[in-house]
């Protein structure tokens, strides 16, 4: 640290500097081994799904799948409850993200824009339902008896298709775009509409992909909705199926007749939340960098 | 641009609010008007308008009923263990996160450590099985590591002693890393010279996190604290019920409003009750974190939420 470049660069990078102290080492011990307890239940369960039925139910869990067996994932690729399974968790997602999407930009944009008499009564009235909700039995009602939705997949879309966290954190994007660029659009001619069409979506495509991912995450995930108002097995959305398969309730209405005798259960269990997990698993290197943003734009703008 | 505006084009661009605000207004604010259940002796056949009053006897039957002050007590420890927990572990995590310098660990271990966001309560639900219980009720994981240690098996699910610490643990499995990611953010954003200064004074690496950075998170501590305030009435349902679910054996700890509310609503169909126990849940909720937020603005004006 003598010369002068050193120290330069030792002051750019002052929180990082110095030697490797203590303190130091432990960090990395922790973030290690937090890392672990991460990955461990993932590979247990992973591992599981592809070992022997037999010895599942008499050795229990290992970290290595022996003897090796595909029978849970032949069972669930032909079965058609649990292809159904996926088409109804497929389409819910794609289906409540696109309408979340587009009605939550649709309300940010007004929002975002500062306009006189509509934007602030617009924004309280998204805060409220933050604070102060009807409950579960309102909902049921509502859902149940006023919209008749039961076993209809907008049952599970409907109910949480804006969530006004989200619209927070698009509307705090929205008031980043540069203001010159939307009024030299305006000196263009182009419409208020147009506006939002043409330019302001465009430019936001980070945070249309962000607010997405939220929402496509939590549709995939959703099941208390499921619970609540699907009851027709042979629509079940994917974390309702495997609910029903911890409880082993109405199994064996979910498998093919044939396979009904050696129905590998326990191997079956985990396969399926292999199946569940897959599509996350394959988005998160691209949905994770978006999510960090996402978040932190939410916690520091409130 | 807004004085330049006239009403007529905030109207015209108002369209584009349209469906979020029907939205709204049929899910979050009609809900609210059904609320008159809670004052009724709900009958279905005679709807929601239509049954007669019967002015609090839904609540004084679940305040009296014995369940009303176990749901309640679960409700708020296991709130405060999840909030504490969390956020805790949140700051612990960025703050060791910020100590390490190599950039590939580092993003692989945010990347791992931000994963058990993503997964579904019910995929939780079956984890905490391969570990707590094996495949068929004794066994599993950990009881296979406790009795490599030479100590008795334990069986999990019908010991609710446990059961709040595991689901805390779940918590902080579940959003260890996502808290964290605030907080990092919170942490990159401390100005540069404050360490520079530490460092001139001399102070180790443990020093710096503990004086400098530890005190300059508390903003953000708060405002999550507030947040995780306001829902402490609410239990989680989704997680909770995943793992637990009609399990009777582990409710003494485990039951919470929502829990008690699903099931009195699923196998009772008492909707006057559970309507009564949702608005309860709702204003007290609602008096907590209005509480939360003036206390917090009285004291950090900058960091308020409102």
């Amino acid at each position: 640290m003598t010369s002068s470049v050193a120290k330069t660069t030792a002051r750019t990078t002052a929180r990082r500097a110095g030697g490797l102290e203590p303190f130091t080492l432990i960090s990395i011990a922790g973030v290690a081994l937090f890392m672990i307890a991460c990955l461990i239940p993932f590979w247990v369960i992973l591992s599981g799904s592809f070992t022997d039925e037999q010895t599942l139910a008499g050795k229990g869990y290992s970290l290595l799948p022996h003897p090796f067996s595909l029978a849970a994932y032949k069972l669930i690729f032909t079965g058609p409850t649990l292809v159904s399974a996926y088409v109804a968790s497929v389409f819910i997602t794609l289906v409540g993200t696109a309408l979340a999407l587009s009605f939550t930009s649709g309300l940010s944009w007004v929002i975002a824009r500062r306009l006189p008499y509509v934007s602030r009564p617009l924004a309280i009235f998204a805060y409220i339902p933050m604070l102060f909700s009807g409950g579960l039995v309102p909902l049921y009602l509502l859902v149940t008896q006023y919209l008749k939705l039961q076993n209809s997949y907008f049952a599970v879309i409907l109910p949480l298709l804006v969530a006004p966290f989200l619209v927070f954190i698009q509307v705090s994007a929205f008031r980043q775009l540069p203001e010159e660029i939307l009024d030299s659009a305006r000196v263009d001619g182009a419409g208020e509409l147009q506006i939002f069409f043409r330019i302001g979506l465009p430019l936001s495509k980070p945070i249309l992909a962000v607010v997405g991912l939220f929402y496509a995450v939590h549709y995939w995930n959703e099941w208390f909705t499921a619970l609540l108002f699907m009851s027709d097995v042979h629509k079940y959305p994917l974390p309702l199926l495997l609910q029903n398969l911890i409880s082993n309730v109405s199994f064996s209405q979910m498998l093919p007749a044939a396979a009904q005798q050696t129905t590998p259960v326990y191997q079956l269990r985990l396969a399926l939340t292999v199946v569940t997990i897959g599509p996350i698993l394959l988005a998160y290197p691209f949905a994770q960098r978006y999510f960090v943003k996402g978040i932190t734009l939410g916690a520091t703008k409130g | 641009m807004t004085t330049r505006t006239p009403l007529r084009t905030s109207l015209r661009l108002g369209l584009l609010a349209l469906p979020a605000v029907a939205f709204f207004l049929v899910f979050s604010y009609a809900p609210l008007a059904g609320l008159v259940v809670a004052f009724k002796e709900f009958d279905i056949s005679k709807g929601i308008f239509g049954s007669p009053w019967n002015g609090l006897a839904n609540f004084r039957y679940f305040f009296s009923s014995g369940d009303a002050q176990r749901i309640l007590l679960n409700t708020i420890v296991l709130n405060v263990l999840f909030l504490a927990a969390t956020l805790a572990a949140g700051v612990t995590l960025a703050i060791m996160l910020n100590e390490i310098r190599g950039r590939f660990f580092k993003r692989a271990a945010q990347s791992t450590i931000f994963f058990p966001y993503f997964v579904s309560p019910v995929v939780i639900a079956i984890m905490l099985q391969v570990l707590l219980s094996g495949p068929n009720g004794s066994g599993g994981v950990v009881n296979d590591a406790l009795t490599g240690l030479g100590l008795p098996e334990v069986g999990w699910y019908t010991e609710p002693g446990p059961w709040p610490w595991i689901l805390t643990f779940v918590k902080v499995w579940q959003l260890g890393g996502y808290m964290s990611v605030i907080f990092l953010a919170a942490i990159t954003s401390i100005p540069e010279d404050v360490y520079e200064a530490g460092q001139i004074d001399g102070a180790s690496r443990a020093q710096m996190a503990l004086r400098i950075t530890l005190p300059l998170l508390k903003p953000t501590a708060a405002v999550l604290l507030v947040l995780g305030v306001g829902r402490i009435f609410y239990g989680d349902f989704g997680t909770i019920y995943a793992i637990v679910g009609d399990n009777g054996t582990l409710f003494p700890t485990t039951d919470v409003i929502d829990t008690y509310v699903f099931r009195s609503l699923r196998q009772i169909g008492d909707f006057g009750t559970t309507a009564a126990i949702g608005l309860f849940q709702s204003v007290v909720g609602f008096v907590l974190v209005s509480t939360a937020v003036l206390i917090q603005r009285r004291y950090s004006k900058e960091t308020s939420l409102l």
